[in-house]
């Protein structure tokens, strides 16, 4: 009860804390204290400088006064003895929204909202809320701030996670103070993230639509300011400007959106501090190559209830490999040299920050620099360092007291003080009363007595004697110590109930005074004696953690390696040259520096591997010209009618596992499409598959640019829904009238920008204008999904009149239709074998409708726009020959020649000749044939696939798994620690807002 | 090589449907019965859906097989046949059957008013595709095309989607095309597999869920069978109605379940419960042949054409299922789900030969063993004397698309119609623009 009132005396004292700057109106009389404190005896740890041993902390009112081994305690000090005690400086949070108001979502109409809902001259667009400024709306939480000053916290980087521009974040001190007295620095970073978060607008809605409105915003902020203030008012680009100063601030997902982050920043010359996901380690070149500075999180993933064979087939290798690598992130960035700090964000509990500095440790990471990234470094990111981070005169008197050094792991944070506010996990003056004590009792022989406290208020004592132990009652409080002992050990039948006081410290000692069963008293004393001994377990705890090897991608069939150029020579094949050659029979092909340097009969193999072709078919790539695979966050901004401002190319995962399974089918490059939805949808990607790089290097260097254009019921919403019934257009006839609108206002933009005089503002980049005006100057081109002739004619029409030429109809389903005036614009069809019945628009379809094309002159090629199917392109190259009796040789060039002739790939890719690029397919039969399977697949010369390797590499994904899955097990007999379900991996959802957006 | 001086097959056809390519719209007209003809085969490579014969031979008369088999073995009256064709070395094959289409449910996928094939609410045990079967549609003529003569039409959705009957692809109605009639109830196991969630809350309230829907399935199968001993009911329910065929063996059970938590405690639940289901799409079912072997699970592959269910998995797995199944005992039907995309059947097949599975086995899987799971294999799926003469006639090897080409299909002995909506397109344009065919 005492010990209970004293913490709340203690709450008391500092719970005041909670006053107000001195000059505010008080109701009572003033109570401020000018007292300073001092810690004396113990370990303090400068993560700037080096650790003190036996010295002193001084610290008067927030700040710290002195530091060292030698100081002067001036008079009205209350000293503190830490002996055995650890100090260390509070951390920084770098990365919360403590203090803010709890985001609400609104619930999303069942319609779609297609303009900005907020009253007041903001953004156009909901997502960029720019000017919200974190300091403005933050207010102190006693719960959420005790929290985390329980978990070792100081000093937080707090910001409203909410919209793609935030606004701008604050740095707060957790201290239990007025919020006037909380601001450290009002404004410390601009925030960004490809979330629109609260927003109900339906723009964007895909990360390719966040990352266009971004761009766009940064564009429209330096309009602004140079002039479109003059026309309108808009609060959020002025908050922009005015935030451009500071620290720039972005939140990502994964590691390849931290790629895509500095992507947009290096546009704008920002270098992004980038608040990460902790798989930043799965692609460190190119995470370093950003330049930016981190923010990483220490959530590791817990072990995975694995002891059901059945549903552990739900966790696959890529994330059992994390699971594995994950608390490595901060070594391994510090090993490559990339600048970070540390964040409890995504921990159930920030109390379990120090646990998992602990398990930092055991990667191998030096305790020193993990120290830094709680403390020095983020305060020099967020420029607080002359304010907190480290204990030095002068700084906030934000310090923990930890009973130990802070990695054993037996040692526990005891208090943290914060801006000179005590806060007690347990108090550090109190002494440990663990060990063994010598009892006396009267003049009885000493018994020996233990002791043991496993935390906070909780103690236990034993009789003990040889090697049983009888329980003691045992309370604590304060120095006033109780003990009742039923003494059954000795067998004289007695017991004594004792009250007493510590008279000492060092060593503990009470004495008091007791009676027995018939009454007596006597007096007592209990003096430490020792420590006891007890079972090593804690030893396994703190050994290096094993550390597993890193695939790219880091997932079932990745490499430790990706692989490299060689000089290959394909012997005695079968070569479909795609030429004018024709086929070759026994036929060798030289393939160097990624090139194909030979064709011919018995040439050199000097310096070459040697592939044996008999019996073999050797083709070009195979080019599939319309696929969705490899892209995150959504192939369709369907929010609006015109989007010519997305890129497929700013949104490539390139461990899309689509990749190498296609390469197993023969691919070797493809165009990204952007979806259907909308009458001018996105920019294409177009890459090769070049399994295991980072995404930017999936693109083809050179490559012209094209977009994609939609027509007929996906654009009319006519599948959507009864709720998508309001944009524009809702029938063919709207379809033509947003192209024409389109392109006038393109025209009308190319000419603003030609003619601008001299002494006028400059006029509004505008990014999706910009690539309607390169359309219109044949510098971009138009791959249009298409169905119905009606629609075809149309837009040839369009395109005639407005001066430029389509590129390609894709789908292009009723072709034969008007494959004539096809063949007149001069625009090529890649279209399905087979495909029909799917909607009302295609029940004319037939699957003679590529022999027409092909026979009236068009260049045709067969697509996939399906993950599976792309795999098998060469069966469905065959149906042109079984659908219009096409010739084996004009049938492959369905998918390779030209769909490279539609992508303008054909210079390098598509055909086999001396000087393109050595894309080649090894085949086991003739590549038409059903029976047909790749046993090599080159891409620049490069094997990414091969049949050989794919058998080592299911071994190696076995290997791994079993590997993986033993050590788990382990961990679950040795640390009974919480897991989680083996639970099935969603597929990526590779649409925004509804089905539809998949369809073809 | 024409030896017996007989008249050519292709003039019988053009003969019989060569008329107005260009102006009807209309679906070919149905086969008349009167055309069955007593036909001789010769020079065929006869694959009468459990081995090839590279010399075969087969005969036709009265809508049955009379003869079939080695040439070099038989020495069949030619004399007792009207037609004697020599077939020059071109194949044979049983006419493939399809099961688990929703052929002549579906009309066209996002037009709402032409879908039959799903009924609203959770236990539809009597709803049927008999009297749905639209014996019209545009698609049908189109999936005939490519060699596919019976379909199993199945309904889809809900816990328990309703009957599936089999159908004749060729008929004026749905009376005078179906071949089977209710042949099965069609089960969707309620999965017990956790999807990942950000939170654990929403895991836990997903085992919950997925418990009530396993809970419910059981008490209805429970209270089915009691239903089923009962003579005469106080009151009928239609829905146990219709599950009383299956209670006495009379009627399949088809369970459609893929992850091998599912496929093993379906098979255990209705053993239980004393019924041998037929396991439909069984993506994992390669990992529990034992167990399907052992209680002899027959397996119906929907679409080999599929990415893997799991990134781990061996990339070609779909493709090799087939031959792993094989393999290990088990029996299974290669089928293809959809409507329009079932005229790929038999590349479905094609593929599952180049990953292992014999020619014969995959020929198999796409006629005589559906036909032994949809217990319609005493009169057709093979052509053995004494069955259907249900076949088709491929120019070359029907599982390659490069040489695929069907250019006779016989139903029961009459020789039906290859025409469709498509081929008239095609003509039309070719027409129009004054192309030769190649």
């Amino acid at each position: 009860m005492i010990k209970k009132f004293l913490l709340a005396t203690l709450f008391a004292i500092y719970g005041i804390a909670y006053c107000q700057p001195s000059h505010f109106p008080l109701n009572g009389v003033r109570d401020e204290r000018p007292v300073y404190y001092a810690f004396k005896n113990c370990t303090i740890f400068r993560p700037g400088g080096d650790t003190l041993k036996n010295a002193y902390l001084l610290i008067k009112g927030d700040r710290i006064e002195a530091i060292g081994q030698n100081i002067t305690i001036p008079s009205g000090t209350v000293v503190y003895d830490l002996s055995g005690k650890f100090i260390y400086p509070s951390f920084i949070e770098p990365f919360t929204s403590y203090g803010m108001p709890a985001a609400s979502k609104p619930e999303r109409q069942a319609s779609p909202q297609y303009t900005s809902e907020r009253s007041g001259s903001y953004s156009w667009n909901e997502a960029l809320k720019s000017e919200v400024d974190a300091y403005k709306l933050f207010s102190t939480q006693p719960d959420s701030g005790k929290n985390l000053r329980d978990a070792g916290f100081g000093t937080a980087i707090s910001l409203v996670r909410d919209g793609v521009a935030r606004g701008t974040a604050t740095a707060v001190s957790l201290a239990p103070i007025s919020v006037h007295q909380s601001i450290i620095k009002d404004k410390v970073a601009a925030c960004y993230s490809l979330n629109k978060g609260t927003s109900t607008q339906d723009y964007p809605g895909s990360q390719m639509g966040a990352i266009a409105l971004l761009r766009q915003a940064w564009y429209d902020s330096q309009w602004y300011e140079k002039g479109g203030k003059d026309l309108y008012n808009d609060i959020s680009l002025e908050a922009w400007n005015s935030n451009k100063t500071l620290r720039q601030y972005f939140e990502v997902s994964d590691k390849q959106m931290a790629l895509r982050a500095q992507k947009i920043g290096d546009e704008f010359n920002i270098k992004f501090i980038i608040k990460g996901a902790g798989d930043e380690y799965q692609r460190l070149a190119e995470i370093k190559k950003t330049g930016s500075t981190f923010i990483i999180p220490v959530n590791f993933p817990e072990n995975y209830d694995l002891s059901d064979p059945y549903t552990s087939l739900n966790v696959s290798i890529g994330v059992l490999k994390h699971w594995e690598l994950a608390p490595f992130n901060a070594y391994l960035l510090d090993s490559a040299g990339i600048s970070f700090a540390l964040t409890a964000d995504g921990l159930k509990d920030p109390k379990e920050f120090i646990k998992q500095l602990r398990i930092i440790n055991r990667t191998g990471f030096d305790r020193q620099k993990i120290l830094q990234a709680c403390t020095t470094i983020p305060a020099r990111i967020f420029g607080i360092e002359k304010e907190t981070g480290d204990l030095k005169k002068g700084m906030l008197a934000n310090f923990i007291i930890v009973s130990g050094d802070l990695f054993d792991p037996e040692s526990e944070l005891m208090e943290n003080w914060t801006a000179g506010k005590r806060n007690v996990l347990k108090d550090a003056t109190t002494p440990d009363y663990n060990g063994m004590y010598t009892l006396f009792l009267g003049r009885l022989p000493g018994k020996q007595l233990l002791i043991e406290e496993k935390g906070p208020g909780n103690i236990s004592a034993f009789m003990v004697h040889d090697s049983s132990r009888t329980a003691v009652t045992i309370s604590i409080s304060g120095k006033s110590i109780m003990l009742f002992v039923n003494d059954t050990i000795s067998s004289n039948d007695d017991f004594y109930r004792l009250s007493g006081n510590m008279i000492s410290q060092n060593p503990i000692t009470f004495e008091g005074t007791g009676t027995n069963k018939k009454g007596q008293w006597f007096n007592w004393k209990a003096a430490w004696d020792s420590i006891p001994a007890v079972a090593e377990n804690g030893e396994e705890k703190s050994e290096t953690l094993e550390r597993g090897t890193i695939w790219y991608p880091n997932k079932a069939y990745g490499r430790i390696a990706i692989p490299q150029q060689e000089q290959v020579i394909i012997r005695n094949a079968t070569v479909w040259t795609n030429e004018s050659d024709g086929v070759l029979k026994n036929t060798d092909v030289l393939i160097k520096a990624g090139k194909i340097q030979a064709i011919g009969q018995n040439l050199d193999t000097i310096g070459c591997r040697v592939l044996d072709g008999t019996g073999k078919h050797l083709t070009s790539g195979i080019i599939d010209e319309h696929s969705h695979i490899a892209i995150t966050g959504g192939v369709n901004e369907c929010t609006q009618s015109v989007t010519a401002e997305v890129r497929i190319g700013d949104v490539l995962n390139s461990e899309d596992l689509n990749i190498y399974r296609q390469l197993a089918g023969g691919v070797t490059a493809a165009q990204l499409l952007h979806g259907s939805c909308n009458p001018i949808g996105g920019q294409s990607g177009l890459i090769k598959l070049r399994w295991g790089v980072a995404p930017e290097k999936l693109k083809i260097a050179g490559a012209s640019g094209f977009i994609k254009f939609a027509l007929g019921e996906n654009v009319k919403q006519s599948n959507w829904g009864d709720n998508y019934n309001s944009r524009y257009p809702q029938s063919r006839m709207g379809v033509e009238q947003i192209y024409y609108d389109a392109f006038w206002r393109a025209r009308e933009y190319e000419h603003t920008w030609k003619n601008i005089s001299k002494g006028s503002n400059t006029p509004r980049k505008d990014l999706e204008l910009e690539t309607l005006v390169e359309i219109l100057s044949s510098k971009r081109f138009v791959t249009t999904h298409s169905y119905q002739q009606g629609e075809i004619n149309m837009l040839m029409h369009v395109a005639d009149s407005m001066g430029f030429k389509l590129n390609t109809f894709t789908h292009i389903l009723e072709g034969y239709k008007v494959a004539d005036k096809m063949k007149a614009h001069g625009v090529g069809a890649s279209t399905f074998s087979d495909w029909w019945a799917y909607k009302y628009e295609v029940i004319e379809a037939i699957p003679y409708n590529g022999a027409i094309m092909d026979q009236m002159g068009i260049v045709v090629a067969y697509n996939s726009d399906d993950a599976e199917m792309a795999r098998r392109l060469n069966q469905e190259a065959a149906k042109a020959i079984k659908y219009g009796g096409l010739s084996e040789e004009e049938a492959w060039k369905f998918v390779t020649l030209n769909p490279a002739k539609l992508l303008h790939l054909d210079d390098t890719m598509g055909s086999i000749k001396v000087g393109k690029d050595a894309d080649v397919v090894l085949w086991n039969h003739n590549p038409l044939s059903v029976y047909a399977i790749p046993l090599y697949t080159f891409v620049d010369g490069i094997c990414y696939y091969s049949k050989v390797d794919d058998d080592a590499l299911k071994i190696q994904n076995e290997n791994e798994r079993a590997r993986i899955i033993a050590k788990m097990m382990a961990k679950k007999e040795s640390d009974k620690g919480s897991e989680q379900m083996a639970t099935e991996d969603e597929p990526e959802v590779k649409h925004c807002i509804n089905k539809e957006d998949l369809n073809p | 090589m024409n030896t017996h001086n007989k008249i050519h097959l292709v003039i019988t056809s053009l003969f019989v449907f060569g008329t107005n390519l260009f102006t009807s719209a209309q679906n070919p007209i149905p086969a008349k019965t009167s055309q069955e003809k007593t036909i001789l085969f010769t020079d065929a490579v006869l694959h009468n859906g459990k081995e090839t014969y590279e010399s075969g031979i087969l005969g036709i008369a009265g809508g049955k097989v009379v003869l079939s088999g080695d040439a070099k073995l038989i020495r069949p009256d030619e004399a007792a046949f009207d037609t004697v064709i020599s077939l020059n070395g071109k194949h044979i094959y049983p006419g493939l059957i399809a099961m688990n289409t929703t052929i002549g449910l579906n009309e066209i996928e996002q037009v709402r008013a032409t879908h039959d094939y799903a009924e609203t609410g959770v236990f539809n045990t009597s709803s049927r595709a008999l009297i749905a079967y639209n014996t019209d549609s545009r698609v049908t003529p189109t999936v005939r095309f490519n060699g596919v003569m019976l379909a199993q039409s199945t309904p889809q959705g809900g816990r328990i989607s309703g009957m599936s009957s089999v159908f004749k692809l060729d008929g004026w109605n749905w009376e005078d095309a179906v071949y089977k009639s209710d042949d099965g109830v069609h089960v969707n196991w309620p999965s017990q597999v956790v999807k990942r969630t950000s939170n654990k809350e929403d895991q836990t309230k997903q085992i919950e869920k997925n418990l009530q829907e396993l809970e419910k399935l059981k008490s209805f199968i429970a209270e089915a069978k009691a239903y089923s001993q009962l003579q005469q009911p106080a009151l009928i329910n239609l829905q146990f109605e219709a599950m009383k065929d299956v209670f006495i063996g009379n009627r399949r059970l088809y369970v459609h379940t893929n992850h091998v938590l599912d496929i093993a405690s379906s098979i255990n639940f209705f053993k239980e419960n004393g019924i041998k289901i037929v396991l439909v799409g069984g993506q994992d079912a390669w990992r529990l042949t034992s167990l399907l072997k052992q209680d002899s699970i027959p397996v119906v592959l929907t679409n080999i054409h599929r990415l893997p269910m799991r990134e781990d998995d061996d990339i070609y797995l779909p493709y090799k299922i087939p031959a792993i199944l094989k393999n290990a005992g088990v029996e299974f039907a290669i089928s293809c789900e959809g409507f329009w995309q079932v005229r790929n059947l038999a590349f479905h097949a094609g593929t599952a030969v180049a990953f292992g599975l014999s020619y014969d086995d995959a020929i198999a899987a796409i006629t005589s063993m559906p036909a032994k799971l949809l217990g319609i294999d005493k009169t057709t799926g093979t052509l053995l004397p004494g069955m259907d003469a249900t076949l088709i006639i491929s120019k070359g090897d029907l599982l390659d698309m490069g040489s695929s080409k069907i250019e006779h299909a016989f139903i029961e002995g009459s020789e039906i119609d290859l025409d469709n909506i498509q081929l008239k397109l095609y003509n039309k344009y070719m027409d129009k623009y004054q192309l030769n065919q190649q």
